[in-house]
C-alpha cells in the first residue's frame, strides 16, 4: 500500500489515491472508496520527476499516476522505462548505435559525392536537352550569325573534337569574357571573350575545355549534384532554404575542372594548336572573373572557376619544344568569327573590329 | 486526504513558476544529443529537441506540479519531411523558372516571380510561427490537461503578411505595432484545456523604446565619425583615425544591440502581462539588464567553449524564461477540463524550415 496521486485526463483535479500491488495488476483506491484494477500491461512508464515515477495509459491521454520512487517495486521491475535516446537506439545501445550511424554516415557522404558521377552517364541525352531548352531557350534570341562566323566556329570545334556529332557551339551577344557549357550540350561563347582574345588559338583552348565538360557529362553531374546534395544536406541545419540556396551556387567539382583541362590540352596537342596563348588567356580571364554580373550568378553551374597558377602552368608545360604549330584558324576565318556579332545582319550593332590591329 | 480543487497561483511567496533543473543533470542529455546529432548528419536533432524539452518541461514547476512534454522526435522528423516534400519542389521550380527567365532576358517577369517567391515565403513564415506555437501547446501537459488551437494558422499567415508589410514600409517605424498586434492575433487563437487564451496587449510606451534604437544608430554613427576624424586629425595619422573609427563602429553595434534589447524587454513584459487564461494572469519581469546578462552569458558560453556551449543555450533560455515568468489569480481545477482541440502532429516543420521560434 502506497500513497500516490492520479490525474484522470478529463479534469485537472489531482486525486489522492492509494495503490496496492496484486499479482500482475495494480489496485488503485480512491478517497471515496472506489477502486480501479489495472493490468500491468495497461500501464506505461512515462518519466521520473520530483521523486515520483509517473505512469500513463496508452488508451487514455492525460491519465497519469504518480507513485513515490521505490514504493511499488514490482511495477518498476516489470514496466520498461520509457525511451531514452529513441526506440531504435535504446534497443541496440548508445555506443553500437553511434558506431553504426558513423559507418552509415560515412557511406552516405561518400556515395553522395560519387552519385553525380555514377548517375550522369545514365541520364538520357534527350532529358538533358529538354531541360536545357526549357532553362535556356535561345538565350532571348541573342545568338549571333554574322557571315562565315558560324562556319569558322564549327570548323574550330571539329578540329578539337574530330568526328563529334551534334556539336552545338554558338556565340551570344552578351558582354562576358567567358564560355559555358549549358545543360543539353550546347556550348556558348560570350562575345566579349572573342573581343578579348588576341588569336584563335586562345579561343581554341577555352573551347576545348568546354567541349570536355560536355563530352565527360560534367554538366549533367553538376545538375545532379545541385539537386541531390541539396536534399541530403538540408537535414544538417535548421535554415533549409538558405542551405539549398548556397548549394545551388555549387558548380563543377575541382576534379571535373582538372579533367576538362587535361582533355583540352590533349585536344590542342592532337589538333596541332599552340597551348601557350591559352595559358596567357586564362590569366586574363581570371582577372576579369570578378566582373561577372548577375547572369553568371543566376546560372551558377555554367560559370567557370577562377584560374589558378597551377592551371596556367599545365598549359604552358604542355608545349612541345620544336613542334611546328599551326594557327587554329585562317586569317579570314578568324576575322569572320571575331565579327560574328558585329556583322550579323539581324543585329543593329554598329561595332566592328579588326582583330589584327 | 482531500482533493485539492482550487489552486491559487500566488499562494507561495515565490513565483508560481520555478525551474528545478541543474546543469549537471542536463549535461549527459546535452552531450549524447550532440554526439548523436553529429553521427547522424543532423537527423537526430529532432529527437534531441524532444529529449531536451522532456527534461526542461519535467523540471518546470507551475503552482503545484511539473509540466510534461509529450512531443516525440519521430513526429517532428515527419513534420520536417512533409514540409520538405512540399517546399523543396516549389523552391526548385521557382529557382528553375527564375534562371529560365533571366536567361531569356525577361527581367521584369523574373522580378515579379521573385516578389511572389518572397511573398510566399513570408506568408509561410507566419503560418510556421502559428503552427509551432500550437504544436508546443498541444504537447505541453499540466495536471493531465493540454493546450492547443482550433485554427490551422492559414489565415494568421495572411495577417502576418500584411501587418509585417505595414510595419516595415514607413522605415520600420510601425514594427512594434505589428509585433504586438500579431502576438494578440496568435495567442487569442490558442487555448489550454477549455479556456481560450486572451491577449489584449497595446503598444503604449513601446514606441519610445523603439525610437531609442533609431537614436542609438544616429548617435553611434555620428560618434564613430567624430571619433574617427577627430583622432585622425589630432594625431595626424590616418591609421589611428581608422582604428578609432573601427572601435567606434563596434561600439555602435553594442549600443544598437542594447537599445534593441531595451525595446524587446519592454515588448515582452507588455505582451506577456496582457495575456491571461481561465482566471490566471501572467507577468514577465525580466528587465533590460536581465536580458543583457542572458545574451552576454550565452555569447561567452559559446565563445569560451569553442562552440560546444551551444548545447546549453536552449537550457539557459528556458531557465531564464521560467525564472522571470509569474502568474497571478486562481484557477478552478474542476473546470479545467481536457482540451477539445485536435492534437495535430505536423510539429514544427515549417518553423524549423525557416529557422524561427514559436515565442
Amino acid at each position: 500500500m502506497a500513497e500516490a496521486w492520479l490525474y484522470d485526463g478529463e479534469t485537472a483535479v489531482r486525486h489522492a489515491v492509494e495503490v496496492e500491488e496484486a499479482p500482475c495488476r495494480l489496485r488503485i483506491r480512491f478517497a471515496d472508496g472506489d477502486t480501479l484494477d489495472l493490468g500491468l500491461d495497461q500501464l506505461i512508464h512515462v518519466e521520473s520527476r520530483s521523486g515520483h515515477e509517473v505512469y500513463g495509459r496508452p488508451d487514455m491521454q492525460g491519465w497519469r499516476l504518480g507513485i513515490p520512487e521505490g514504493a511499488v517495486a514490482q511495477l518498476a521491475a516489470v514496466l520498461p522505462r520509457r525511451q531514452r535516446y529513441g526506440r531504435l537506439i535504446d534497443k541496440v545501445g548508445l555506443w553500437p548505435a553511434v558506431a553504426a550511424c558513423l559507418a552509415v554516415s560515412a557511406l552516405v557522404i561518400f556515395a553522395g559525392g560519387k552519385m553525380p558521377e555514377w548517375l550522369a552517364p545514365h541520364v538520357p541525352a534527350s532529358w538533358e536537352k529538354s531541360y536545357g531548352d526549357a532553362l535556356v531557350g535561345d538565350l532571348g534570341g541573342k545568338y549571333c550569325n554574322g557571315p562565315g562566323g558560324q562556319a569558322a566556329l564549327n570548323k574550330l570545334a571539329l578540329k578539337l573534337s574530330p568526328g563529334a556529332k551534334d556539336l552545338k557551339v554558338r556565340v551570344v551577344d552578351i558582354d562576358l569574357v567567358n564560355a559555358a557549357a549549358l545543360p543539353g550540350g550546347t556550348i556558348v561563347v560570350f562575345e566579349e571573350l572573342l573581343a578579348e582574345a588576341d588569336s584563335p588559338d586562345e579561343v581554341a583552348g577555352v573551347l576545348g575545355h568546354e567541349l570536355a565538360h560536355v563530352e565527360r557529362r560534367h554538366v549533367t553531374q553538376a545538375m545532379i549534384r545541385d539537386l541531390g546534395l541539396g536534399l541530403i544536406v538540408s537535414a544538417f541545419g535548421g535554415n533549409t532554404g538558405g542551405s539549398i540556396n548556397g548549394l545551388l551556387a555549387a558548380g563543377y567539382s575541382r576534379g571535373s575542372e582538372r579533367e576538362a583541362d587535361r582533355d583540352a590540352i590533349a585536344k590542342l596537342r592532337a589538333a596541332g594548336i599552340d597551348p601557350l596563348p591559352t595559358a596567357g588567356f586564362f590569366k586574363k580571364l581570371a582577372d576579369q572573373e570578378a566582373r561577372l554580373g548577375g547572369v553568371a550568378e543566376s546560372l551558377s553551374y555554367v560559370s567557370t572557376h577562377p584560374m589558378s597558377g597551377e592551371r596556367q602552368k599545365a598549359f604552358t608545360d604542355s608545349r612541345q619544344p620544336g613542334r611546328r604549330y599551326q594557327p587554329a584558324l585562317s586569317r579570314d576565318e578568324w576575322e569572320a568569327l571575331f565579327n560574328i556579332c558585329a556583322f550579323d545582319p539581324a543585329r543593329k550593332k554598329a561595332k566592328s573590329f579588326n582583330p589584327f590591329n | 486526504m482531500n482533493e485539492m480543487r482550487d489552486m491559487r497561483a500566488a499562494h507561495t511567496p515565490a513565483s508560481a513558476f520555478t525551474f528545478t533543473g541543474t546543469w549537471r543533470e542536463f549535461l549527459p542529455i546535452a552531450l549524447t544529443n550532440l554526439l548523436l546529432t553529429v553521427v547522424t548528419l543532423g537527423i537526430y536533432r529532432f529527437w534531441a529537441k524532444a529529449r531536451e524539452r522532456r527534461y526542461l518541461w519535467s523540471r518546470t514547476h507551475f503552482i503545484d506540479d511539473h509540466l510534461e512534454w509529450t512531443g516525440t522526435g519521430k513526429e517532428m522528423f515527419i513534420g520536417f519531411l512533409v514540409v520538405m516534400l512540399v517546399l523543396l519542389p516549389l523552391f526548385l521550380a521557382f529557382q528553375f523558372g527564375l534562371q529560365a527567365l533571366v536567361m531569356r532576358g525577361e527581367v521584369a517577369a523574373a522580378g515579379a516571380l521573385t516578389l511572389i517567391l518572397y511573398g510566399g515565403f513570408f506568408y509561410l513564415i507566419g503560418v510556421g510561427q502559428f503552427r509551432a506555437l500550437r504544436y508546443r501547446l498541444s504537447r505541453t501537459w499540466w495536471h493531465g490537461i493540454r493546450g492547443g488551437s482550433f485554427q490551422p494558422g492559414w489565415s494568421y499567415g495572411f495577417k502576418f503578411l500584411w501587418k509585417m508589410f505595414l510595419g516595415y514600409v514607413p522605415a520600420s517605424l510601425l514594427l512594434p505595432w505589428s509585433m504586438v498586434s500579431l502576438w494578440n492575433d496568435r495567442f487569442n487563437e490558442m487555448s489550454f484545456g477549455p479556456h481560450q487564451i486572451e491577449a489584449r496587449a497595446d503598444t503604449d510606451g513601446l514606441f519610445g523604446r523603439w525610437l531609442l534604437i533609431y537614436l542609438a544608430v544616429i548617435v553611434g554613427v555620428i560618434g564613430a565619425l567624430v571619433l574617427g576624424f577627430g583622432i585622425g586629425a589630432s594625431t595626424g595619422s590616418t591609421g589611428a583615425g581608422i582604428t578609432a573609427a573601427i572601435l567606434a563602429g563596434l561600439g555602435l553595434y553594442v549600443i544598437v544591440g542594447v537599445a534593441s534589447l531595451a525595446f524587446y524587454a519592454a515588448y515582452y513584459r507588455k505582451v506577456v502581462g496582457a495575456t491571461s487564461f481561465g482566471g490566471l494572469g501572467f507577468e514577465f519581469t525580466a528587465r533590460t539588464a536581465d536580458w543583457f546578462k542572458l545574451i552576454l552569458g550565452n555569447i561567452a558560453l559559446v565563445v569560451l567553449t569553442l562552440g560546444f556551449g551551444m548545447m546549453f543555450v536552449g537550457y539557459r533560455n528556458w531557465a531564464f524564461f521560467v525564472r522571470f515568468m509569474e502568474a497571478t489569480g486562481e484557477i478552478d481545477l474542476d473546470h479545467l477540463t481536457q482540451s477539445a482541440t485536435s492534437a495535430t502532429s505536423d510539429a514544427e516543420g515549417l518553423a524549423d524550415a525557416f529557422d524561427i521560434g514559436a515565442i
